[in-house]
């Protein structure tokens, strides 16, 4: 019924985190956009120590095995270059490898720090942080006939094929904002030729001036500008080497799905698009060249086509699945299995959904450019209630400033209008509509039908009643709801919406800043696709942004984007709601799970099966 | 009611000869309706439901639940789950804390209303352009009858998906989109009775006479298809009410704040694991609904056959 397979609507659940690049703008970062699911549960942001099957304390791995992960779909991208899917980076994981990567743990402060993978060390970064040089391990292999080294080359290949013509990598604009003269290959290459010979010509003809592969072990990358978040960007696996063979194909292409090569400890052996696939152990790979994975279970068995919930539940309880692939726990199912030992519920940080004001809207005499407007809905709204709707104050979190727990600028003293039990308080909302000087609004407020969204608007608009405002609620598709109404310059000037609420994710966790606070409430760069969907604007948090970026570590960085939240939530551009955690549940006999939070599921590398 | 009336009147005429009373034919038909037990018993059913429809701001003003009401603290539970059937709420909550029993009763307005309304809207375009269609014949005919195939052939539930995103759902657009689908089996029905009319020696009679071809449709064959149509309406009211509920199901209803029992059986699907009563109830509802319209329906048809009496 719907158009893409990106928002799967089951059972009114919609599935896993989907991400999705919008390259339109022309600087800021890759941005996210989920569906996250209606999952409900038992954890909380409060005890990120839910979590941890603990890997230390249940004996001895045990090698051998068929982990039998089953969900819904395919991968929408196979390419490295290309997946943006959650789930897809966890199956990523298996089978290739970046220059540096998060380690697997269970702890989420060192879950987020960076080490090397592919290099040998942490890369050496010039005086004035513009210069990285990064050293690739020997033994690290392409799993050719013979094995192959992966060269410094190779990832120059890699990274030249995220500006591919053909698809273009939806995580493109972390590359061109950041590599010196990435902008312009990229401007170039979209003028090139669109098939497989003439990508490939284009690629090896033309240079990005700010990668350079010194000899065959040592890559340099230049910066436009000091980005103490470089590396994680290049920890994404939009950064992965391409070896040669890959100028044969159109990336992402079916024959290039059937002809990956691997260097990771697994390498896929059969696909069948849309049914199933087979990972096995790639002999090429060494445990001495990689010093985050495992090679603990022999094969990976990934089945397609169960689109129920319940029905994945049923299986992985009943031990016929290890492992849901993008399934979400099903909401109802949380409290009976809150207690199992197979059960858990991991800390996320993220705005979903959360409350956008249409800044511009001509609608009630412009009464949302009213601060006061702004803050008396913030007062409104209960955020309890919004998280009954995904399973209880256990599964998501009440945010209440601009910035998520886990989130670079995260401040626990930023919540300025926060409500006795995160109930609401429509009392203050009325007396700061009154100060206003306004009444009688009536907000336009459209909302996706799939998934939770419906109740989500719906309680929202009850909130909004009690304090005496109206709403009209807008049903329409997911696709539309961005397309059309809050990423459409010319709807949103016309105050086809005045609310909405849209959902966040940041693209990674810790030093985050790029890809939570810029591009939602970066002002300079408002446009058709913008994430920053009312237009707010304010030159001083524009300018805080620049700082943080450019601040010599991510520590400077997280002092200025806590300044930005606090800035942010004084103008009260949004109004956050909750962050979703992510409960999980899995077979009896997988041991040793860590969950890798990018992912969104359990790192299949470091797990075995007893 | 003009025929219970007329009924009425009739029995307590005492200067009605004794031995053979003159039943005219609605009479008969009343008086074979009122044996047929099924019939009458769904007649009661409607009419207990449209009853509680009219009442529904009764049970509102007891619970003290309007039918928008949601009550996150007390109708569901922190993890975000219904609670069943209580003392406060008689049914049990849906999702949201809404009282389940108030909204499916304010759903039984707008289930009867747009059952009603756009079987309604169906009948009358279904006779005009069946009538006009099978009165005049030739090219009138051809074209009219090709519409009707065309609309006949349309996958019905696309269209009303496609219209619904195009047009943004609504309570009109609903009306709408069922009166469209149902009206050509009716004007298909009407048509073939009209040709078979317009050969008749009455009406060859009445255009002997002078007659107008308007006047002669309206005054000398409509009459004669109130039987056909009747059972036919009957009968789309049922479906016109499951069709709503499809929609609103699909999330191509009205405002999901409205209850109607195709939305309130959309958002019972998270729960019916853990709040069966969510799906149960509102469910029955509908299949009484329906089954009581569909049994009505077929009483009617019987009633009016006049060859019923034979068997």
């Amino acid at each position: 019924m719907l158009p893409s397979k990106i928002i799967l609507m089951i059972q009114g659940v919609e599935s896993v985190q989907i991400r999705k690049g919008v390259a339109v703008t022309a600087a800021v970062t890759g941005v996210l956009v989920f569906g996250l699911a209606a999952c409900g549960g038992g954890g909380g942001g409060e005890t990120s120590a839910t979590g941890g099957a603990g890997g230390g304390n249940e004996g001895q791995p045990v090698k051998g095995g068929t982990l039998k992960v089953i969900g819904s779909s395919d991968v929408a991208n196979l390419d490295p270059a290309l997946s943006y899917e959650a789930v897809a980076s966890n199956l990523m994981r298996t089978w290739t490898r970046q220059l540096v990567t998060y380690p697997p743990s269970d702890d989420p402060q060192k879950a987020t720090q960076i080490v090397p993978d592919a290099a040998e060390t942490l890369p050496k970064v010039s005086a004035d942080g513009k210069t990285y040089t990064f050293t690739v391990r020997q033994g690290v292999m392409w799993n050719t006939t013979p094995p192959r080294q992966v060269t410094a080359q190779d990832f120059v290949r890699g990274l030249k094929r995220i500006a591919n013509p053909y698809k273009p990598s939806g995580g493109v604009s972390y590359y061109t904002s950041t590599i010196e003269g990435f902008q312009a290959y990229f401007d170039k290459a979209q003028k090139a030729g669109k098939t497989a010979a003439e990508i490939a010509a284009f690629q090896n003809a033309t240079d990005i001036p700010g990668i350079k592969a010194v000899d065959d072990k040592t890559l340099q990358i230049t910066l436009k500008a000091p980005a103490n978040d470089f590396l994680n960007i290049m920890a994404m696996n939009f950064a992965s080497p391409a070896p040669v063979e890959y100028d044969a194909y159109v990336p992402d292409s079916a024959e290039l799905r059937q002809h990956t090569i691997s260097t990771g400890p697994y390498q896929l052996q059969t696909y069948n698009a849309g049914r199933s696939m087979l990972f096995v152990k790639n002999p090429a790979w060494s445990q001495a060249s990689d010093p985050v994975r495992k090679q603990y279970v022999d094969q990976i068995q990934l089945t397609f086509g169960q689109d129920s919930p319940d029905a994945v539940l049923q299986q992985l309880e009943a031990g016929t699945a290890d492992l849901s692939w993008d399934q979400p726990v099903p909401t109802s199912a949380i409290p009976r299995l809150e207690g199992n030992q197979q059960f858990h519920i991991f800390p996320q940080s993220n705005l979903n959904p959360y409350i956008v004001f249409n800044l511009q809207s001509p609608n009630n005499n412009r009464a949302l450019a009213d601060l006061k407007v702004r803050q008396a809905i913030n007062y409104a709204i209960n955020k309890t209630a919004i998280a009954q709707i995904y399973g209880g104050m256990k599964i998501a979190t009440a945010v209440n400033g601009a910035v998520p727990k886990g989130s670079a600028g995260f401040d626990a003293s930023v919540a300025p209008y926060a409500t006795s039990g995160d109930q609401g308080d429509p009392a203050k909302c009325k007396s700061l509509l009154a100060e206003a000087g306004v009444s009688n609004l009536v907000l336009d407020f459209p909302y996706r039908t799939s998934g939770n969204h419906p109740k989500v608007a719906q309680s929202v608009a009850a909130d909004l009643t009690k304090c005496g405002i109206q709403s009209k609620l807008i049903a329409t598709q997911a696709s539309e709801f961005y397309g059309n109404y809050i990423q459409t310059v010319a709807k949103t000037r016309a105050g086809a919406w005045d609310i909405a609420g849209p959902s966040w994710g940041p693209d990674w966790l810790g030093n985050n800043g790029r890809t939570m606070i810029q591009p939602l409430f970066d002002g300079r760069n408002y446009a058709d696709g913008s994430t920053n969907y009312g237009d707010y604007n304010n030159p001083e948090v524009n300018n805080l942004i620049d700082k943080a970026i450019m601040a010599k570590s991510a520590a400077d960085a997280e002092a200025v984007w806590k300044q930005a939240n606090a800035k942010i939530m004084a103008d009260a551009p949004i109004a956050p709601m909750i962050s979703i955690n992510w409960p999980i549940y899995r077979s009896g006999r997988v041991k040793g799970a860590i969950f890798n939070t990018i992912g969104q599921g359990y790192d299949y590398t470091t797990l075995w099966l007893q | 009611m003009s025929l219970t009336e007329a009924q009425a009147e009739a029995e307590h005429l005492p200067e009605q000869p004794p031995g053979v009373p003159g039943k005219g034919p609605w009479r008969l038909a009343w008086e074979r309706l009122r044996r047929d037990r099924a019939a009458m018993i769904s007649l009661a059913v409607i009419a207990v439901i449209v009853l509680l429809a009219l009442l529904a701001p009764v049970f509102a003003a007891i619970t003290g639940h309007g039918p928008q009401d949601q009550f996150p603290s007390e109708g569901v539970t922190p993890e975000g789950l219904p609670v069943g059937p209580s003392a406060t709420f008689w049914l049990g909550a849906d999702g949201l804390g809404r009282d389940l029993l108030v909204r499916m009763l304010y759903g039984a307005r707008i289930s009867l209303f747009v059952g009603i309304v756009s079987t309604l809207l169906a009948t009358v375009f279904g006779v005009i352009i069946g009538m006009v269609a099978g009165f005049y014949g030739g090219w009138v005919d051809t074209l009219l009858a090709r519409v009707l195939d065309v609309v006949l052939s349309f996958p019905y539930l696309l269209v009303a998906i496609v219209l619904a995103a195009v047009y943004g759902a609504g309570l009109p657009l609903l009306i709408f989109v069922i009166a469209f689908f149902s009206f050509a089996a009716m004007a298909r029905i009407v048509r073939g009775q009209t040709i078979a009319y317009r050969e008749r020696e009455f009406i060859e009679a009445a255009r002997s006479l002078g007659a107008g071809k308007v006047r002669t449709m309206f005054v000398d064959v409509l009459p004669n298809l109130i039987a056909p149509v009747t059972v036919l309406a009957s009968l789309l009211i049922p479906t016109s009410i499951v069709f709503e509920a499809t929609l609103s199901y699909l999330g191509l209803g009205v405002d999901p704040r409205t209850p109607s029992w195709g939305a309130i059986l959309y958002e019972a699907t998270d729960y019916y694991r853990v709040a069966p009563g969510l799906l149960l109830f509102p469910a029955l509802m509908l299949l009484i609904t329906t089954l009581a319209f569909n049994l009505l329906g077929d009483g009617v048809r019987d009633a009016l056959d006049p060859r019923a009496d034979r068997r």
